[in-house]
Formats: C-alpha cells, sequence, structure tokens
C-alpha cells in the first residue's frame, strides 16, 4: 500500500494523525496548521494590540515553552508588534526549579527574550523548601499555587507589564470545567472558560491563547520543532484532586477525540447559564470581563506537573464537609420544630443514613453562596476577591508557624478537626 | 470514622419507607387534596426494568394505593411506557413478557410500549440533517428497524450512537406523551444518574442543555419533565428492590458492574465512562454525587423565544451557536459553512457533533 498523502497538501507523506481529529498530516503542514489555530484564537479575540508588551509565564515546561515559541513566530510573522518578555517564578524547590530555570534561561538565548526570574523568598519571605519544613508535604500545593498566580501578576508589574500569558492548554481548560463540576463551584467555572481574565481597568491581565490547543499538540509540536523544554513533575506534586478530573479527560479523549474540546465549549455555555446571584457579576459582562483570578485556584498552576492542588484527601474532605452541611441543615428543622434533646431529635427515623453528632451548627454560614466581587486584599492591596487575600491569610498562618488549612488523613482525629474548623471559621470571620 | 449505621443492621422498613418518602417528597404537586376527580392528571412513566425505574413504579404505585385507601381516589394516574431499544426479535419477545409480569403485578396502570424505530415515524426532526429519508417516502421501503439500524451504524463512533439514540428515545416519549395527554413525564434517574448526566452531557457539548436535562419543570418540548428519584443514589434503589415487598428484584434487569470497562474498546462511549466514574464516587463520596446534581441544577436556561429548535434533539439553540464550526474552539476562519436560504433547519453543537464527527 502507498504510504498515505497529507490530508492539506497532498504532497508530502503524512507523518502525523493530529490527535484533535485524527486528521493525517505531514509535519510542515501540521507545524502550519498549528501556528495558524494560535494565529485564529489571537486575533479573532483580539488578545493583543500593537505595542504591547506581554509576559510570558515560563516554567521551562512544555506548555509555555511551546507558548513562547509560537509567540515568538507569529509576532514576527504578522507583525503583531509585541514586547515579548519571559517571567519565571523560583518557587524555591531544590533540584526542581534549579533545573527548569536553566531550561529558561537556554530559551531566554534561543528566542531573544529578556527574562526576569522572581523569587518566593524575596515575594513572601519564605521559600518552598521552607514551606514544606513548616508544614510538612500535606496541603503544601495550595500555597504554592496561590503564591505562585501572584507572584506572576506582582512579577509583571515590577516590570510594568500589564498582560501575563500562560500556555494552560484545551486539557487544563477542560479539566477545570469538570473538576469544578465536581466541586460544586460555578464561579469558578465561568471564569475559567474565559480565554482573558482582568480588564483594562486591571492591573494585569492575564490570558491563555493555547486555551483551545491539546496538550497532545503541544507535546508533539515541541517535538517537531525540537524545543528545549524540561520534564519533570514537582517533587512535591501529590496524588491531586485534579487528578480525578484529569484521568477522566484522557479517558474522554481516548473515547472521542472531540470531547476535549465539547467539554470547553460545554463550559463557555454553561457560564451564560450561571445565574447572577451565583456569580456576582452581570451576565453580558461575564462574557467578556470577569474577575481577576488573583486570589483563585481555578486554574492549573503553569509548570506544576499535576497542577496544584491539595492532596488526595481534599474529596474526602470536600465528602465530610458535605455531610456535616446537610446534618446542620436537618438540624436547623429539627430546632424549629422540636426543641427535643439530641437522641430524641432523631425523629427522622426515615433519615437513618444521617448519623447525628454535636458541633454541626458552625458549618451552616459556609453553606450559604459567597457573592464575589472584585476589590482589593487589605493587607498587601493586591486584587482580591476577599478583604484579606488568600496569600496574605496564608502568611499570616505561616508566620505563626502554625498552618491555617491543613488536611488531614486521618479523619478519626476528631478533636484536631474541630481545630481545624474553628481555625477556618476564624478564617472566614477575619476575612 | 464517625459512626455510619450499616443499612443492613436497620429495620428494612425503614429503609424502604425513607427511598419512598424522600420519592413521594418529590410528588408534592400531584397530591389528592385540592385536585378534583376531573382534573386527575396522566403522568407517563419510562419504564426501561432497570432498578430505578422499576423502583419508581413500586413506589408511586403504593403511593397511589395509599391514596386510594384514605380518599377513594388519586390524585395522578400512570401511563407505563416501555421502549424497545433493541431491534433483535428474541430481545423484543423477552420484553414484552417481562412487562406482562409488571402489568399483572402493579394492573392498576395502563401500559404500552414501543419499537425505537418508532421514533423514524416523527415529523418534528430534521431527517434531512440526519441524511436518512423521512417518514412519507420511506414508508414502503425497508422495514423501519432496518432503516434505524442503518442510521445508527452510519455513526462514526459508539458515543455519537449512543447519543443519537438517546436523543430519539426522549423524542419518542414526549410524542407518545403528547398523544395520550400526559401533563408530565417522571423519569427514574437517581442523583447518581443525574450526576453522570452531568457530565456526560458537558462532555458530549451539550452543557448549554443542561437546565432542561437535570432539573425539574417545564421542558422546551411543551411537557412536564419530573425526576421523582432525584434525591437517591443508585445504589441505594438497587438495594430498594431486593429489601421492599414482594421484593422487585426479579422484575428487575441489572447492569452488569462497570469496572471492566476500558477506554481503549471502540465500543466503550462516553456514557459508559461516566457510569463507571460515578460507581466509584457513590461508593466513597456520595455527597460529592449529589452536590454535582445540586450545581448543574443551579444553572439557568437563558430565556429567549426566537431560538429556533434543533432539528434533532428539539432542544432551543440560541442565534449563532449552532454546529461545530464557527465558534472559537473551531479556529477556522472559513470552515463555517455558508447559508443560502433559511430552509435548512438548525442542529445545536452536541446533535451535530454526533452527526458529523
Amino acid at each position: 500500500m502507498a504510504p498515505a498523502l497529507c490530508a492539506i497538501c497532498n504532497d508530502s507523506r503524512a507523518l502525523i494523525i493530529r490527535p484533535k481529529n485524527h486528521q493525517k498530516l505531514c509535519k510542515a503542514c501540521f507545524v502550519a496548521i498549528f501556528e495558524a489555530e494560535i494565529h485564529h484564537t489571537i486575533t479573532t479575540t483580539s488578545l493583543f494590540s500593537p505595542g504591547d508588551r506581554i509576559a510570558i509565564g515560563a516554567s521551562g515546561g512544555k506548555d509555555s515553552t511551546v507558548l513562547a515559541s509560537v509567540l515568538k513566530t507569529l509576532n514576527e510573522r504578522y507583525n503583531y508588534g509585541l514586547d515579548l518578555v519571559l517571567l519565571s517564578i523560583d518557587e524555591g524547590i531544590k533540584g526542581y526549579r534549579d533545573d527548569s530555570l536553566e531550561t529558561v534561561k537556554r530559551n531566554a538565548v534561543q528566542y531573544d527574550m529578556p527574562l526576569k526570574i522572581v523569587g518566593y523568598d524575596e515575594l513572601y519571605g519564605w521559600t518552598m523548601d521552607q514551606v514544606v519544613e513548616a508544614i510538612g508535604k500535606k496541603s503544601n500545593c495550595t500555597y504554592c499555587g496561590v503564591f505562585r498566580r501572584q507572584a506572576l501578576d506582582r512579577g509583571a508589574k515590577m516590570l510594568g507589564i500589564k498582560h501575563v500569558v500562560t500556555g494552560h492548554n484545551a486539557d487544563d481548560v477542560a479539566e477545570t470545567i469538570l473538576m469544578n463540576l465536581l466541586r460544586g463551584d460555578l464561579p469558578r467555572l465561568a471564569r475559567s472558560t474565559n480565554i482573558v481574565t482582568g480588564d483594562e481597568s486591571s492591573e494585569v491581565r492575564r490570558s491563555k491563547p493555547l486555551k483551545y490547543a491539546y496538550e497532545k499538540e503541544i507535546v508533539l509540536y515541541a517535538h517537531h520543532k525540537k524545543l528545549d523544554y524540561f520534564t519533570t513533575e514537582c517533587l512535591y506534586s501529590p496524588e491531586a484532586f485534579r487528578g480525578s478530573a484529569r484521568s477522566l479527560i484522557k479517558n474522554l479523549e481516548r473515547v472521542r477525540p472531540s470531547a476535549i474540546l465539547d467539554v470547553v465549549r460545554s463550559g463557555e455555555d454553561m457560564a451564560k447559564l450561571v445565574p447572577e446571584q451565583v456569580t456576582g457579576i452581570s451576565q453580558c459582562k461575564s462574557q467578556k470581563v470577569s474577575l481577576s483570578s488573583a486570589d483563585g485556584e481555578e486554574e492549573g498552576a503553569g509548570g506544576c506537573g499535576t497542577n496544584g492542588r491539595d492532596s488526595g484527601g481534599e474529596m474526602a474532605d470536600m465528602e465530610k464537609k458535605l455531610k456535616e452541611d446537610e446534618k446542620a441543615s436537618s438540624r436547623e428543622v429539627d430546632i424549629t420544630s422540636a426543641v427535643s434533646s439530641q437522641t430524641s431529635g432523631q425523629r427522622h427515623d426515615r433519615i437513618p443514613i444521617k448519623p447525628e453528632s454535636g458541633k454541626t451548627r458552625k458549618q451552616e454560614s459556609s453553606r450559604k453562596l459567597t457573592r464575589q466581587t472584585l476589590g482589593t486584599c487589605k493587607k498587601c492591596g493586591y486584587m482580591s476577591s476577599q478583604e484579606v487575600c488568600k496569600a496574605c491569610v496564608l502568611l499570616e498562618g505561616l508566620n505563626k508557624n502554625r498552618p491555617m488549612i491543613e488536611i488531614e488523613v486521618d479523619a478519626a482525629d476528631e478533636e484536631s478537626s474541630t481545630l481545624r474548623r474553628n481555625m477556618e471559621g476564624l478564617a472566614l470571620a477575619a476575612g | 470514622m464517625k459512626k455510619q449505621p450499616n443499612k443492613s443492621a436497620l429495620n428494612l422498613k425503614c429503609f424502604c419507607l425513607y427511598v419512598a418518602t424522600k420519592t413521594v417528597k418529590r410528588m408534592e404537586t400531584y397530591r389528592v387534596r385540592g385536585s378534583t376527580i376531573k382534573d386527575q392528571r396522566k403522568l407517563l412513566l419510562p419504564l426501561s426494568f432497570g432498578p430505578s425505574s422499576s423502583s419508581l413504579l413500586q413506589i408511586l404505585d403504593q403511593h397511589i394505593e395509599g391514596q386510594y385507601a384514605r380518599m377513594n381516589r388519586s390524585g395522578y394516574e400512570l401511563f407505563v411506557v416501555h421502549i424497545d431499544v433493541f431491534l433483535d426479535p428474541a430481545d423484543r419477545k423477552d420484553a414484552s413478557e417481562l412487562l406482562e409480569k409488571y402489568k399483572s403485578r402493579f394492573s392498576r396502570h395502563t401500559y404500552s410500549s414501543f419499537g425505537l424505530e418508532k421514533a423514524l415515524l416523527l415529523d418534528g426532526i430534521d431527517w434531512k440533517a440526519l441524511d436518512v429519508p423521512g417518514p412519507e417516502e420511506a414508508e414502503s421501503k425497508k422495514p423501519a428497524t432496518e432503516r434505524l439500524q442503518h442510521l445508527l451504524g452510519s455513526m462514526s463512533s459508539a458515543t455519537s450512537r449512543a447519543d443519537i439514540a438517546s436523543t430519539l428515545l426522549t423524542r419518542l416519549l414526549v410524542d407518545v406523551a403528547k398523544r395520550h395527554d400526559c401533563e408530565s413525564i417522571l423519569f427514574g434517574e437517581s442523583t447518581t444518574r443525574l450526576a453522570e448526566k452531568t457530565l456526560t452531557e458537558t462532555a458530549k457539548g451539550r452543557g448549554f442543555s443542561l437546565p432542561w436535562q437535570v432539573s425539574d419543570g417545564a421542558s422546551p418540548y411543551g411537557i412536564g419533565f419530573n425526576y421523582p428519584l432525584r434525591d437517591l443514589l443508585k445504589k441505594e434503589l438497587v438495594t430498594y428492590t431486593s429489601l421492599t415487598s414482594p421484593p422487585l428484584a426479579e422484575l428487575v434487569i441489572f447492569q452488569e458492574k462497570s469496572s471492566n470497562i476500558s477506554a481503549s474498546s471502540k465500543t466503550t462511549t462516553i456514557d459508559d465512562l461516566m457510569v463507571q466514574y460515578f460507581e466509584s464516587v457513590e461508593e466513597n463520596y456520595p455527597s460529592i454525587v449529589a452536590n454535582v446534581v445540586r450545581t448543574s441544577s443551579k444553572l439557568k436556561s437563558l430565556t429567549g423565544n426566537d431560538n429556533k429548535g434543533c432539528g434533532l434533539c428539539g432542544l432551543p439553540v440560541a442565534e449563532g451557536t449552532d454546529g461545530i464550526y464557527g465558534w472559537g474552539g473551531d479556529q477556522n476562519s472559513d470552515s463555517r459553512p455558508a447559508r443560502e436560504d433559511d430552509q435548512y433547519g438548525v442542529l445545536c453543537y452536541g446533535c451535530s457533533r454526533s452527526i458529523n464527527g
């Protein structure tokens, strides 16, 4: 059988099966269509204006390396008139960033772009290694993720740059959509589908030009363009909550390659269906502009292999919290209908799978939908939807040498979980 | 670890009462009180013979019996409909025998069954878009079952086949319900099933349709959709089928455990993956399952009357959002086919994905 020819040029031999649609392409046509598609995304969403200075969040990983390479190519090819800068964050994890930062340094030379490296120590006074020393390995990804988001924006601000682009790809976006469905977080779901977060009035906007690009195609592009990137997972990368959504996405892709794109599409459509009282922003506005993701973990934090989330205990934690909420709401009824003792308060023998126990009332407040509006943190002045931004809350805990959010594996440890909830309550009250 | 009462240790009656109470609570609109015999409502109950729809029939049968015992009348009557999705004559025979057993056990209600191929006779579907002959032209040609087989066989993947088949099934149910003056359809979908559906529809690009797929109330088809089992887990219903007396289990067709489903098999569908996924989530994190449904039920359909209905699923498609081309993720400026005129109907993103691959 003669070798298949490229479906686009009909000339060269097809060497690549496009992961997105299983089209058979030659190498040159694949590279060309990949770039053309990113260009299409950039132009149809008017992502950039001539003269913009753009910071590329660079981790040395495949996504950000491909982003830097493609942006450089397109900037020259189509005269975007952009001033591109590489911006890297040094979390201070020995043995992890050492190598990836070397990669970024080489990229800076290869792409002839200036490079700025910002360390957690200079921003927060803590390196990740120190954080881990203080709190253990359990929930450090929360810290890392929250710190990193701000770090990119603060680094950009230092450089006087108002727009940061990150390497989030379609797989990341799809994963975030499913994850937020599982976590029941519609505001984050809605926000994560936007290609740009923040607007003209924000100090720093963020965007993800690779939003529609499949991870597999990014890998193929990096391979065929022989890009210099670094593959390793974060040393501390845990079995993440995201992992559940991630493996689901990978399986969906195998069953139906279009599924990743279809999830992204569903997410965009669902964002329009999220009621205003849930997002706190009007619908027409939410399509174009949204809250800054300053203190959110709605996206995978670029550069961290499995994307910084809490340990696998997070699902168990949420299950526990939901159960308590449910109990709390059934207790609400108890109090109004029958002021009986707790044991006889088990009037619902029809609802036998919900065990009674004390100390559930304080959970009630957390059931209410929190209305989110954009403001600034009163501590650091940084964009936040809370009064005190999450980074400051975490820092306060660290500085007291006492973690705010601790993920326990041992659910039997009632005392410490009560303590934890009390502390969360305090944190909420303070916020 | 908190004490979790073991279900087997519970009074069986208690458990069955719990299941029935949770269901009946969702049927409050159909109480006897306040209604007159004249407007006794007719509700369609789709019966697949699975544990959920069978349990729903049993629970509502007892509910109606209770209403009769107390008030000598009932707030609603059930029209039980089985749709045969298998085309093989042997399967059909088994199904009709099984339906007879249901009839004799729950004899108060009216029953009917239809083959899925009856959907090919529906005139609300844009058959041209599906590239199959419409009802009029096709009448005399091949038998309907063959035409259905051909239609489904022409789909590019197992997921698309399952997607189109379930869309046709819904449309057929709606049509049957309307022709028999039913006010609503009572779907036997459990919390677990609704959570599966939330993620399945999302993964098939049908996120826009979720408000109509998981929430109780009026559907765009001009008929009500209700999910009385929405507060019960699938595993609870499976347990119910064996604990209720007399047991239902012998009438129920149970699906095999999905644990050996492989994503690399050609016959595996997105629906299969989600069943498998939520089977494990339900096991360890039942509240998360319920939370998914609560979350997707918060989505509000966009109100716009000028929206055209999709030529296949019939759901409203917002202006300019039809088809799989011409949106951000398409990334191809000239892929949206030019429309010559308005005579072509629209297809929603999800249907278009299944048909066009």
